[in-house]
């Protein structure tokens, strides 16, 4: 009884990431403003680091991957082992949180400095003009 | 046996609880037409995260993605915003 | 918007098919109550004084992994941040002109009438000297406690966010955050970085052939005669190698860069229309 109501809650818990990413897909897709696509495109990649934290997840855990003392004994080193949740995605994330804040820092400034070009911010009206 | 699974259980209904929260506020970021809502939105959204990312015992992100998403992505936006339109339309 | 029934019933079975895809196992049926043998590795050998050949001196797995087990990740990651850094201040390139006739405009003003109200000031003062200090915290005890570089970088970028909302820009100027300086310390921080992860560079050409680079600890199965290592502790404090240092030049580049690109955009519009003359 208790394992379908964890299984319900996970597949509810995929569901709704996935559908966060399509949300966020159809707000770079559908909506004309440059601006409004740069929101949409930060809400996809944050989900897209939140899913490889869930994959790191040990079930029912809730210990850190940070070790709490300097010199370990061997049995809570092993203690700790099969308690803690992955570090390998935690590590691979932050570096993913890193790179797109960059690219996004350089996307505001683009559609600033194209605001000030070209006074629109609108997809079609900047395709119409061609250089 | 069973306080620890009904442990779990509330764990889980806490994670539940907050993607949840994070769908809706994502919903109303892209539906929302004034871009000042939207960004502030946007910041609601990703302390929804936050609130993810501790559950699932991650605290290295939390300390990297709390001032970037809610300090920094929302502060560009609004800079952005002063310097542009503040409507978006359709 | 019209929505055309093709495309939307593709995109919910699109969906349908990759929730019942992860859920049934695509990811290898997460969440488990086992690890993958990876994590176990890194986890087992992060701080373990019994097996020294594999261990990175440092209780928290996340951080040894960034600097020590994938270092070269975080050095390619720094690059591309400092690439959108040169980016957005060569797209901003006319800031040094417009910032000459803003200050001539700025002379005349008294320094009481601008910014927010008086609370305000207030407790702006007080907390970006907390802000400073906490960032300063996390990034010196990035080895022992979660945080690091990055992080501390990040919240310390709140602070000028906030000063120059609740006084002006010029209090920054007064503070000595101009856009050079703040470039210099970033290229200082760089420079840091690339120092260390090529010491043991250094001592290849002095003779001691088993180096690598971004080498932490010393690793007993190089060519002899091998590189010592960073020192582990100094005394009490735990300074776990080259974790210490790469932190520390990590916060320098990122909290500069951050202050560069909000005293880049503080700049009024008028005065880059009209450089631009429109």
């Amino acid at each position: 009884m208790m394992e379908i109501i964890d299984y319900a809650l996970w597949l509810y818990m995929y569901s709704v990431l996935v559908a966060i990413a399509a949300v966020a897909i159809y707000g770079v897709v559908a909506r004309p403003n440059i601006l409004k696509k740069i929101i949409a495109l930060t809400i996809l990649g944050d989900t897209a680091n939140t899913f490889i934290i869930f994959i790191g997840y040990r079930l029912g855990s809730t210990t850190p991957p940070i070790i709490t003392t300097l010199t370990p004994t061997p049995e809570q080193i092993s203690a700790f082992v099969a308690a803690s949740v992955d570090p390998v995605p935690q590590c691979l994330v932050i570096t993913a949180i890193v790179i797109n804040m960059a690219v996004t820092a350089l996307l505001i400034f683009l559609a600033i400095q194209a605001y000030r070009l070209y006074r629109t911010l609108h997809v079609k009206n900047l395709a119409r003009l061609r250089g | 046996m069973v306080d620890v699974l009904l442990e779990i259980l509330f764990l889980e209904l806490l994670l539940a609880f907050s993607l949840t929260l994070a769908l809706v506020l994502a919903y109303f970021t892209i539906v929302q037409r004034d871009l000042v809502k939207a960004a502030v939105l946007s910041a609601g959204q990703s302390i929804a995260y936050a609130f993810t990312y501790y559950l699932l015992a991650a605290p290295d992100i939390l300390f990297a993605y709390i001032p970037i998403a809610v300090g920094i992505y929302t502060v560009l936006l609004l800079y952005a915003i002063s310097k542009t339109e503040r409507y978006e339309e359709l | 918007m019209k929505v055309k029934p093709v495309a939307s019933v593709s995109v919910l079975i699109i969906l349908a098919a990759a929730v019942l895809a992860i859920a049934l196992g695509a990811t290898g049926y997460t969440p488990s109550l086992e690890l993958r043998p990876l994590a176990e590795f890194y986890l087992k050998h992060c701080l373990n004084p019994f097996k020294k050949e594999y261990w990175a001196a440092s209780p928290e797995a996340v951080t040894s992994m960034l600097w020590d087990y994938r270092g070269l990740d975080t050095v390619y990651e720094t690059t591309v941040f400092f690439l959108a850094i040169i980016g957005s201040v060569a797209v901003f390139r006319f800031a040094e002109a417009a910032l000459t006739s803003y200050k001539e405009a700025e002379k005349g003003k008294p320094k009481a009438e601008e910014g927010l109200s008086l609370i305000v000031r207030v407790i702006t003062r007080i907390v970006f000297v907390l802000i400073v200090a906490l960032s300063a915290a996390i990034a010196l005890h990035g080895h022992l406690t979660p945080g690091g570089g990055f992080q501390a970088g990040s919240i310390f970028a709140v602070a000028p966010l906030l000063a120059i909302a609740a006084f002006s820009r010029r209090f920054l100027e007064e503070l000595g955050l101009t856009k050079n300086k703040c470039l210099a310390i970033r290229t200082t921080g760089l420079l840091a970085i690339a120092l260390i992860a090529l010491i043991p560079l250094a001592f290849v050409l002095m003779g001691f052939a088993g180096s690598f680079i971004i080498q932490n600890q010393p690793k007993p199965w190089a060519l002899h005669p091998v590189f010592p290592g960073f020192p582990v502790n100094l005394g009490p404090i735990w300074l776990a190698g080259t974790l210490i240092l790469f932190n520390i030049a990590e916060y320098l580049t990122v909290a500069s860069g951050f202050t560069l690109l909000f005293i880049l955009l503080a700049l009024p519009e008028e005065f880059f229309r009209r450089l631009m003359g429109k």
